[in-house]
């Protein structure tokens, strides 16, 4: 079976339409929802060593085998506390 | 009798199935060699040998299909099947980790504190840029129609805007979630909270890595008038595997990002 023909004829246009003017613009909305909301988050979190976090069973087979691959300095702590206080 | 009296196409031997068996081999057992002996050799060999599979493999189904005619409407039916039953593999091995994932969640342990999100997890906010996320793969489902549209009017101009509109969506959102993944104040070490939601963000941040290049591979193809308005499986099976993807990301949206939170 070959892929089907489309049912209504222009109906590419209509999806253009739906494109451009509800698809993107929706995305432009989120990404300024975004912006705006990112202004003020500097604050982090009390250090508490709780035992179900950071868990450190094996090290990591990377660097020095502490830091998760995605590790921020700035929010991600140590096991032992953050690294640049 | 020198001509086949069916449609079916009777592929000619190759190598690639089995340097694809290797490669996978080598894979497994380089992962053991990085994690448990520091050596990093087979596994970067495993990669190598991966691609080149890879490539040359789909290289040779280009070639027989699009510039030797072998692929009937029968062997399309069976393409057809082929990938319906590769991307539901794909749902049940997601559906895996949204079982542990509901699993830990719905009777967090005393452990946890608890509670959901566990004593001491930050979670994301779902209304940010996980949002975000959501809306840029919709609108790619959008875009990805619209392609598909257009090929199928012959309309190569519109098929290469949208496709390209789909391909920037999709890196745009590896690029979000990059992003977030450094800017969470949670790690994938921090207990089952981390594995789950690394583990199954990551999976399908893959998948949407995977599906961008499926469609990037189409772009070229559509670039060197590979497509016909009526004979197009290629961009088929990779519009069906974005819109997969983008489902998955619905179900993480909502199970883990928002009632998760």
């Amino acid at each position: 079976m070959s892929s089907l023909f489309p049912l209504i004829e222009g109906s590419a246009r209509m999806w253009k339409t739906l494109t451009y003017f509800v698809a993107l613009p929706g995305v432009g909305v989120s990404t300024l929802n975004v912006f705006l909301k990112h202004h003020g988050e500097e604050e982090r979190p009390e250090f508490i060593t709780y035992p179900h976090l950071r868990i450190r069973s094996k090290p990591f087979p990377w660097g020095d085998g502490n830091h998760t691959l995605f590790h921020n300095p700035h929010v991600n702590s140590l096991p032992i506390g953050h690294e640049d206080e | 009798m020198t001509h086949q009296t069916h449609s079916y196409h009777m592929v000619n031997p190759s190598p690639w199935p089995l340097t694809g068996a290797l490669s996978a081999f080598l894979m497994t057992s380089g992962l053991i060699m990085w994690f448990h002996f520091n050596s990093l050799i087979l596994l970067a060999l495993s990669l190598l040998t991966n691609t080149l599979t890879m490539y040359q493999w789909w290289r040779d189904i280009v070639r027989e299909s699009t510039f030797q005619g072998h692929h009937t409407p029968t062997v399309q039916k069976g393409l057809r099947y082929g990938m319906i039953l590769f991307i539901l593999s794909e749902a049940l091995f997601f559906m895996g980790f949204f079982w542990a994932f509901y699993h830990s969640s719905l009777a967090p342990t005393p452990e946890l504190g608890g509670s959901w999100p566990p004593t001491g997890i930050h979670p994301l906010n779902p209304l940010e840029v996980p949002l975000l996320n959501t809306s840029v793969l919709l609108a790619s489902g959008v875009s990805i129609t619209w392609a598909h549209h257009s090929l199928m009017e012959g309309n190569r101009k519109h098929t290469l805007q949208a496709l390209l509109i789909t391909i920037m969506l999709g890196l745009y959102f590896t690029l979000l979630q990059v992003s977030e993944y450094y800017e969470a104040s949670f790690t994938i070490s921090d207990g089952i909270y981390g594995s789950t939601f690394f583990v199954a963000t990551g999976f399908h941040g893959l998948h949407v890595i995977i599906g961008s290049t499926f469609l990037i591979v189409c772009f070229m193809r559509q670039l060197t008038f590979h497509f016909t308005s009526n004979h197009h499986f290629g961009f088929e099976a990779a519009a069906w595997y974005w819109h997969f993807v983008d489902v998955v990301w619905l179900f993480l949206y909502i199970s883990i990002y928002w009632w998760g939170s």
